[in-house]
């Protein structure tokens, strides 16, 4: 009986792991969208925004039916609460986004806020043969090597926080933000055959 | 019944506050999270705390704003401003509701806890006693994050905060310092700042932590 409830939490938790990094995921799509003017990052944070009301309701419903006892009802009201709260921030991370799909161009003051401006997005697939494979981000020092620094990893449909812990698997799309030369680099890092061929100067990547 | 603080306009630049708003309702959402999911008092008052100080620089914010704004095309410019800054007032006001679950003794069902410390990193606060190696240390000089793998990511100093301090921030006696990390380097984190442990040496912890 307790092997099972463990098992029925187990889904709960991982459901709620991934609302909580979805939505503060989503914070940081949505400031870099406005840093950035991208329009691209608003989309996605819209379409993360209607992940997450789904995956919520998928959560609540796991919560309600966990066949919780008496006692443990404060403690189910817990995790009802901090569903709600991970729907509320998502919903805020779309707000910001939102100034961006309206085309009100970003303040200067906000580009001062949110560190230097003339940085890019860019979008990476990384390929079979990418040095990155089966590596940990940690491991393999994408900032130091490439001077791009990552948002997130997507991954089918699901976008993912850079955790330092994260492997990253060949077929995943690198979301990362910095000057024009660092794009290069990662481009070449991620799919060097595509990229890697012509000999050109420039920092040796290893 | 809770006070609340009168607000009166004080020139300050609409770049400050927002900046202020953001860093400060990111690191609430860290806090408050860490507060639920490991009952943590402490955290939970500075989350409330917190929240009070962004609701007043949201009016201060608003205020500016109005101030800056003097033709039609400042408005349209201003308007994106003050909508960012209400979302992350919103985020600051989520991050609260997390810490009224700690406070109202409602919790977060024990096996959810027990599932969730293996797989996040623990934040706690620590009071800088007056004996602590740390006293008048700067952060990059201590290498907390080399020897026991514990970022220190606020310092609350009387009532400012400084969110994401640098490596060349001095640590004074009598700061209250949240840090991560591992649940072991977080506690001998919080020994050495309070002067328990006299040197820092590095703790061997395995992948699992």
């Amino acid at each position: 009986m307790q092997q099972d409830s463990q098992e029925r939490f187990k889904e709960i938790v991982e459901k709620f792991v991934e609302l909580k990094d979805t939505s503060e995921l989503m914070i940081d799509l949505a400031y870099s969208a406005l840093l950035l003017n991208s329009r691209e990052l608003a989309e996605s944070v819209h379409r993360l925004e209607e992940y997450v009301d789904k995956l919520h309701t998928e959560y609540e419903m796991a919560v309600l039916l966990s066949r919780f006892k008496e006692e443990e009802a404060k403690g189910i009201l817990g995790l009802i609460r901090l569903g709600v709260v991970t729907e509320e921030i998502a919903d805020a991370a779309a707000e910001i986004a939102e100034t961006v799909l309206r085309g009100i161009e970003p303040h200067p003051v906000m580009k001062l806020v949110i560190e230097e401006a003339d940085e890019t997005v860019t979008y990476v697939n990384v390929s079979e043969n990418s040095p990155l494979v089966r590596k940990k981000l940690q491991e393999a020092r994408i900032p130091e090597e490439t001077g791009m620094r990552v948002l997130a990893i997507k991954r089918g449909d699901k976008y993912i926080r850079p955790r330092p812990d994260l492997e990253i698997n060949a077929g995943d799309t690198i979301i990362a933000f910095g000057y024009a030369e660092g794009e290069e680099n990662l481009k070449k890092l991620a799919s060097p055959n595509e990229f890697g061929k012509s000999d050109q100067a420039g920092d040796p990547i290893s | 019944m809770s006070e609340f603080e009168k607000v009166e306009y004080k020139p300050k630049p609409v770049r400050e506050i927002l900046l202020e708003m953001k860093n400060l309702s990111g690191l609430m959402i860290d806090l408050a999270y860490s507060a639920a999911l490991f009952n943590d008092k402490d955290l939970a008052e500075e989350v409330l705390e917190l929240e009070k100080k962004v609701d007043t620089l949201a009016y201060l914010l608003d205020m500016t704003i109005m101030i800056a704004a003097r033709d039609a095309e400042d408005a349209e410019a201003l308007a994106g401003v003050a909508k960012v800054a209400g979302a992350t007032d919103k985020i600051s006001d989520a991050a609260a509701d997390i810490a009224v679950i700690v406070k109202q003794n409602i919790g977060i069902h024990p096996i959810v806890t027990e599932i969730f410390e293996k797989v996040e990193e623990h934040i706690a606060r620590a009071i800088v006693g007056e004996k602590s190696v740390m006293t008048g240390k700067k952060i990059g000089k201590l290498n907390l994050t080399g020897r026991i793998g514990v970022d220190i990511i606020a310092i609350r100093r009387g009532g400012d905060w400084i969110v994401n301090p640098s490596n060349d921030e001095k640590i004074l006696s009598g700061d209250i310092l949240i840090a991560r990390g591992t649940r072991l380097g977080i506690s001998k984190f919080r020994e050495i700042a309070e002067g328990k442990i006299r040197r820092i040496v590095g703790v061997k912890e395995d992948a699992a932590g």
